[in-house]
């Protein structure tokens, strides 16, 4: 095929130092799949007229409707560099933040990235995100400024204007640069510094140490800059792009200046003085042209004056000369100047080379892993290197070696698995045929008619003849199998195949050859001592055979493919440092795996994942026999996605949970074209909501002060009267004092972040519980559990410190409560704290194992579960609560044998009439929670949105219209230096955001492009259950307070949506109603 | 006065926007006159807002004929004279003339139900769950069966709903697990007869002629097998309700 043969592949394959690994970065609408057009268009796989329209790798028909890239896609391309052939693996990755977990996949497979930024647009939000997610998976980035025809052509800059405009530019890109860097660098010294404090008398130092952290790391080779040759100056659209290289080689000769000198003055603050013929530094100062202006962009501006301004022919011949560069007749007469520009430009100035070349010298080969990167691959953030075992340890050399040879292990990572219709694959493509083949055939068709006559003779030769087995059954029931048999490679035809997404580290995986795979929560520790006990991994398990606890599974390598965009070619091997495809995995592989012959070899670490899956929608087939159908979709859908969940509920809903809005309309059409194939209804989004309490407000809706009884009764314990609950159980014999408080916010806020560590501490407690041996194990926390990494420890500890802080600002009521709180919920690790205040029960608070001889303590499980069932569920809309704190005040249960009677219950189940003792105190309790939360005043929180849009000044004032109507608000808006558009950064609530963009962008004539990203959870200041009530009130809001109640609106739907009880009247005016009989 | 007798259109008056509630006591007929679809709302507590209820606060013997009631009428039934008490009362406990909003959203009611009940009753053969709510609503109406919102209790209606439902979906009643301990000699023929009516066995454990069979059943079978059990073992038979309805519990990350 085209410029590639096998031959040459496997060549270029088998030279790590010769193969480039590398993606394209950017936000979204900057340029990145136009800039991988003109990649592909100089592998001829499409051509260079097109290169810039046709999107190659949208290969999807919604990608192209829509004009947004939705998936990561590879393509290997050759690169000739001064006579050096290089391979690039380009993998092209979308750029709208609801698929950011495609770009995780594609950056993970990658040691080097093209970050596009458009010069007009700026540095945007993904941008940084981009940026942030290249540094965490530690690979080196390029940039290239693109769109520079924009500065031209639409905000018609001069030179200068876009020379000042293009380092400012420049300079946001290295801020965001910086910052990644001292965030590291600053994180990394915390670490040091903790040890550090072992001795006492360096603790004078320590502040000192901090920055000098900072100042000691070298981070000059992180920043983009001209001079280094990392940047790019480009037009993706128009196909030009330069690097100063190519102007300095250019003046060089012209000027007599050494190439080198105007390689690092070419770009900055420095001109040519005019008689002495020398670079001199301080142009701006001097008010000189920069030498970037006077020989790069004033060349540029000029070029696109005469061909797309003023369209002058001749010139144009002139100028083409010039550079001697020969232009097609066609092209001469075209009456587009864009045209005549393109040809032009993409032969004095061409895109794909330059950038290639940078590609092939600034980013590094396969090989050249550094060791920091290796060592992120094999173990996550919060376990430490050392702690694997030494087999695993080893390994790290291997990674770096990036060894193709024989005996090193192989080891291969798969970032996604992604559908390819089935004849589409190379095995199944129509072919020409041999000669042999035709033969063969012939061969065939000729036997088929023998037979054939033989059939229509048999008549008259059979009768008679009782042994005759007739041959027309015979072949008329082999043509039956053959047909069907068709029919089946028909279906399969039909129906996708997976194709694994995958890296080879090291070694050479080959077609037949046997490989572990190794799922995403595989632990080497555990597996090797398994297998040292003896266990055998069966071959034949896949991977629905799995048990919980086992993660591994082993396959034969089927089809091994080269990725070019839209399609694949088969290959045999694969040798180290090199992006593939694998088929046949769909068994094995969920979303992403492992592929090793070695089992010491690590789980590669999860994916960063950066958005939070927040949209769900309920699906179910149209119609109901389609179920079948929908959940086969449903399973195949979430195997292509990493980003998808998708959840059985108990009702029997599946509900499908994605990024965005535009997410969700991708896996919707997936699901009715591509993976189930039937119609499909998807609910309204379900929004989430959480429930809270706060503290009696004391201004009412119009801002006036409340002053009645409440602020009479302040003082004295009269407060609490109404807010404890006392509550007994069914049998009475057990009675339970309660009261509800909203959390301090920082509180919430430190148990929200530390939700995981929260769930290993239950995890932890709860798995020594169950060999409750309690003299042998100390309780304190440290000491009783091996498991916990030390990290994990410490961050308990600097956790339970922040709490204590957290507490201690907040005043009084909260002094100590961080050793009393008893549990958190829901699910053991949410945002909700069960304190204990009962006088003399000694209970020990949640980080510690429950110990002792209370005689509650027996049922203090039931206790806790009640508490989880409440806040998991809230009494506004059955949903989960948040930053609630429920006081217990008191619990007492009734003399020991009362109690010893019940305990015989479990035989005879009819003397016990209110069910088990355990049973009711987890009712009792949960009925108190939801009561004391009651008995404060309630409130709803929103899940919010931040977004970022980008709008010109002229639609900013609808904006803030439509942003207003959807009750956002506007966190702060600035204009961008140079240009008209302002960035408005705002907040909007999930629930109001749907239609969101079509809506901003209507209103806004298009103008307005928000990105919407999950940010925090809101408390809606309006009482769900508010009605006027002071005269202000009544003033403002009439009677009946026909402007609505937003909290009000909120809750019913989720009550509607849930088949609760809505509190609504059929008509809400008696007046108001159609006053005439309906036959008259 | 004599105008007011004749009948035409023109001078005719009709109570739009009325609905009237009737009691009788004391064997007289009292009647109030409220808005339409208002006075089921004040039952069900919504609606607080006397006013919004009621057009007047008389209490009439004819609303339409405009005759209002006697105060010893009213004094002699109720015990107390009071309009406003007495339109509660009647409001209360009279009989109720329902509007059209109010009988559809009871007809819509009913109609939730049903199919909350099929739903509960119900699960999907392949998976064991149960369908959703909105599905089955939506398989009820394309089935174009109708209901009686007067007739016969949701239950009932309901377990007529299935079979029907079952022509346009795969859907089985959710079954039953029991547990039966059989013992003497008729065992072995007991233990047939019940695995007769057993949609399946789930285990059985001869124990010295002793059985201890564990089996699904149809709910609609469950009065039969306890039948069979009690009557033929003469009381030596146990059976025992493990679950009332098999379905997989929990949510369940798709993978």
């Amino acid at each position: 095929m085209r410029l590639l043969n096998p031959q040459k592949l496997n060549e270029l394959q088998r030279n790590p130092n010769r193969v480039r690994n590398i993606c394209i970065l950017a936000h979204v609408d900057h340029g990145k799949t136009t800039l991988a057009d003109s990649l592909v268009a100089t592998n001829g796989i499409i051509s260079p007229k097109m290169a810039g329209k046709l999107r190659y790798m949208d290969s999807r028909k919604d990608e192209q409707e829509r004009g947004i890239t939705m998936k990561s896609s590879s393509i290997a391309l050759l690169h000739n560099k001064g006579g050096e052939e290089y391979l690039v693996n380009l993998i092209d990755s979308p750029g709208h933040v609801d698929f950011a977990s495609e770009v995780s996949t594609a950056v993970r497979l990658c040691d080097g990235a093209v970050v596009v930024v458009d010069v007009v647009e700026g540095v945007c939000p993904q941008t940084q995100a981009a940026l942030k997610q290249a540094w965490l998976e530690n690979i080196r980035p390029v940039l290239v400024l693109n769109k520079m025809d924009r500065l031209i052509l639409e905000m018609k800059l001069s030179p200068l204007d876009a020379y000042v405009h293009l380092t400012q530019i420049l300079e946001q890109v290295n801020a965001v640069m910086g910052e990644l860097f001292t965030s590291e660098v600053l994180g990394r010294t915390v670490p040091e510094k903790s040890q550090s404090q072992i001795d006492p008398d360096k603790a004078s130092s320590l502040l000192y140490d901090w920055s000098a952290g900072l100042e000691d790391a070298d981070d000059s080779h992180l920043y983009f800059s001209p001079d280094q040759g990392n940047v790019i100056f480009a037009s993706a659209v128009d196909g030009w792009g330069f690097g100063i290289e190519h102007f300095a080689k250019l003046y060089a000769d012209k000027l007599g200046v050494n190439e080198k000198v105007l390689q690092k003055t070419l770009w900055g603050d420095f001109y040519l003085h005019g008689k002495t013929k020398r670079v001199m530094k301080g142009a701006q100062e001097k008010a000189k042209k920069p030498l970037f202006v006077q020989f790069a962009l004033e060349n540029l501006w000029a070029v696109y004056d005469t061909v797309v301004i003023r369209k002058e022919k001749d010139k144009l011949q002139k100028i083409a000369d010039s550079l001697n560069i020969k232009l097609t007749v066609r092209d001469m007469r075209h009456t587009d100047g864009k045209v005549q520009l393109q040809a032009l430009c993409g032969q004095w100035l061409p895109l794909a080379k330059t950038l290639l070349d940078m590609v092939c010298t600034k980013l590094p080969a396969p090989c050249e892993i550094t060791e920091e990167k290796a060592e992120k691959l094999m173990c996550s953030a919060t376990e430490r290197f050392d702690s694997l075992p030494s087999d695993t340890q080893k390994l790290k050399s291997v990674f770096m070696a990036c060894s193709s040879d024989e005996d090193a292990p192989v080891i291969v990572f798969i970032s996604k698995m992604f559908p390819m219709e089935r004849r589409c694959l190379p095995q199944y493509r129509s072919h020409p045929l041999t000669a042999a083949e035709i033969a063969e055939r012939r061969e065939k068709t000729r036997l088929q008619h023998a037979q054939r006559l033989a059939q229509s003779e048999t008549p008259f030769s059979v009768e008679g003849c009782g042994d005759y087995v007739n041959p027309g059954t015979h072949l008329l029931s082999s043509g039956d199998q053959m047909k069907i048999e068709e029919q089946k490679e028909q279906e399969q035809n039909d129906a996708d195949a997976f194709i694994a997404f995958a890296r080879v580290f090291s070694g050479t995986i080959k077609k037949g050859q046997e490989l572990y795979v190794l799922g995403p929560k595989h632990e080497p520790q555990s597996a090797l001592e398994k297998l040292e006990s003896g266990e055998v991994i069966n071959p034949d398990l896949t991977l629905k055979d799995l048990k919980s606890g086992q993660h591994i599974t082993r396959v034969k390598i089927d089809q091994l493919y080269l990725l070019m965009g839209r399609e694949l070619e088969t290959l045999d091997s694969v040798p180290a440092g090199n992006v593939f495809g694998i088929g046949g995995l769909e068994e094995h592989v969920l979303k992403s795996a492992t592929l090793s012959s070695t089992v010491a070899c690590p789980a590669f670490t999860e994916l960063a994942q950066v958005v939070v899956p927040i949209v769900r929608v309920a699906v179910e087939p149209t119609h109901a026999q389609d179920m079948a159908a929908l959940v086969r979709g449903l399973r195949l859908l979430n195997q292509a996605d990493a980003c998808v969940q998708v959840i059985v509920q108990e009702t029997g809903e599946h509900v499908l949970v994605t990024a965005g809005e535009v997410h969700l309309q991708r896996c919707l059409d997936d699901l009715r074209e591509r993976y189930a194939k039937v119609a499909i209804n998807a609910s309204e989004p379900i929004v989430p909501f959480r429930e809270t309490v706060v503290v009696p407000p004391t201004v009412d809706m119009v801002n006036e002060a409340i002053q009645d009884q409440n602020t009479a009764s302040k003082d004295g314990d009269k407060e609490n009267a109404g807010e404890v609950i006392t509550l007994s159980t069914s049998n009475k014999h057990s009675t339970i004092k309660i009261r509800a408080a909203p959390l301090p916010t920082e509180v919430t806020s430190l148990l929200e972040v530390h939700a995981d560590l929260l769930k290993a501490v239950d995890k932890h407690i709860h798995s020594e519980a169950g060999q409750q041996n309690s003299e042998m194990f100390e309780d304190s926390l440290s000491e009783s559990q091996m498991v916990l990494t030390e990290r994990t420890l410490k961050a308990i500890e600097t956790l339970k410190e922040k709490l204590k802080d957290a507490f201690s600002s907040a005043g009084d009521e909260w002094k100590c409560a961080e050793s009393q709180i008893w549990s958190v919920g829901p699910r053991r690790c949410g945002p909700n704290i069960l304190l204990n205040r009962i006088p003399a029960y000694d209970h020990p608070s949640v980080w510690q194992r429950l110990r002792g001889s209370d005689r509650r303590l027996e049922y203090d499980s039931s206790f806790v579960n009640g508490f989880q069932l409440a806040t998991l569920a809230g009494p506004l809309c059955e949903e989960p609560m948040m930053g609630v704190c429920f006081i217990v005040e008191d619990w007492t249960l009734a003399e020991e044998t009362q109690l010893d009677h019940p305990s015989s219950r479990e035989t005879t189940s009819s003397s016990q009439p209110y069910g088990p003792f355990s049973g009711q105190i987890m009712s009792a309790v949960k009925e108190g929670c939801r009561k004391a939360f009651q008995a404060r005043p309630q409130r709803l929180m929103a899940a919010m949105y931040s977004c970022n849009i980008q709008v010109n000044a002229e639609a900013l004032g609808k904006m803030y219209a439509v942003l207003g109507r959807r009750h956002g608000r506007v966190l702060h808006g600035d204009m961008q230096e140079g240009s008209s558009t302002f960035t408005v950064t705002a907040v909007l609530p999930v629930v109001e955001s749907f239609e969101f963009a079509p809506e901003i962008r209507k209103q806004t004539s298009g103008l307005a492009s928000p990105q919407l990203v999950f940010s925090h959870w809101e408390v809606i200041d309006i009482d769900p259950f508010w009605t006027p009530h002071t005269e202000e009130e009544y003033l403002h809001y009439g009677e009946k307070a026909d402007s609505g109640n937003r909290a009000r609106r909120y809750m019913d739907a989720v009550r509607r949506r849930k088949g609760l009880a809505v509190q609504e009247k059929l008509v809400e005016f008696a007046e108001k109603q159609r006053t005439l009989s309906k036959n008259k | 006065t004599k105008m007011s007798k004749i009948f035409t259109p023109t001078n005719q008056i009709r109570l739009t926007n009325v609905a009237v509630v009737r009691m009788k006591k004391g064997g007289k007929r009292f009647e109030i006159a409220c808005y339409r679809n208002k006075v089921v709302s004040w039952r069900n507590n919504i609606e607080t807002d006397i006013d919004e209820v009621l057009q007047t606060h008389t209490v009439f013997t004819n609303v339409s004929k405009g005759q209002v009631a006697k105060k010893e009428d009213l004094i002699k039934a109720f015990g107390k004279d009071d309009q406003t008490d007495v339109c509660k009362e009647i409001l209360t406990k009279g009989e109720l003339q329902v509007s059209d909003k109010e009988r559809q959203s009871q007809f819509e009611l009913l109609f939730k139900d049903i199919a909350t009940t099929v739903a509960d009753k119900c699960v999907n053969p392949e998976t064991k769950r149960p369908y959703p709510v909105s599905m089955i609503e939506k398989a009820m109406k394309d089935a174009h069966i109708s209901y009686y919102y007067t007739f016969g209790i949701p239950l009932m209606q309901a377990l007529d709903v299935i079979p029907l439902l079952k022509a346009t979906m795969p859907l089985e009643r959710a079954q039953m697990k029991i547990r039966a301990v059989l013992s003497g000699r008729d065992a072995r023929k007991l233990r047939d007869k019940v695995a007769k009516l057993a949609t399946s066995l789930e285990s059985e454990d001869w124990d010295g002629g002793k059985l201890n069979l564990v089996c699904l059943i149809d709910p609609g079978h469950y009065r039969e097998v306890d039948e069979i059990v009690r009557s033929e073992t003469k009381g030596h038979g146990l059976l025992e309700l493990m679950s009332l309805k098999e379905v997989t519990e929990g949510e369940e990350l798709l993978e």
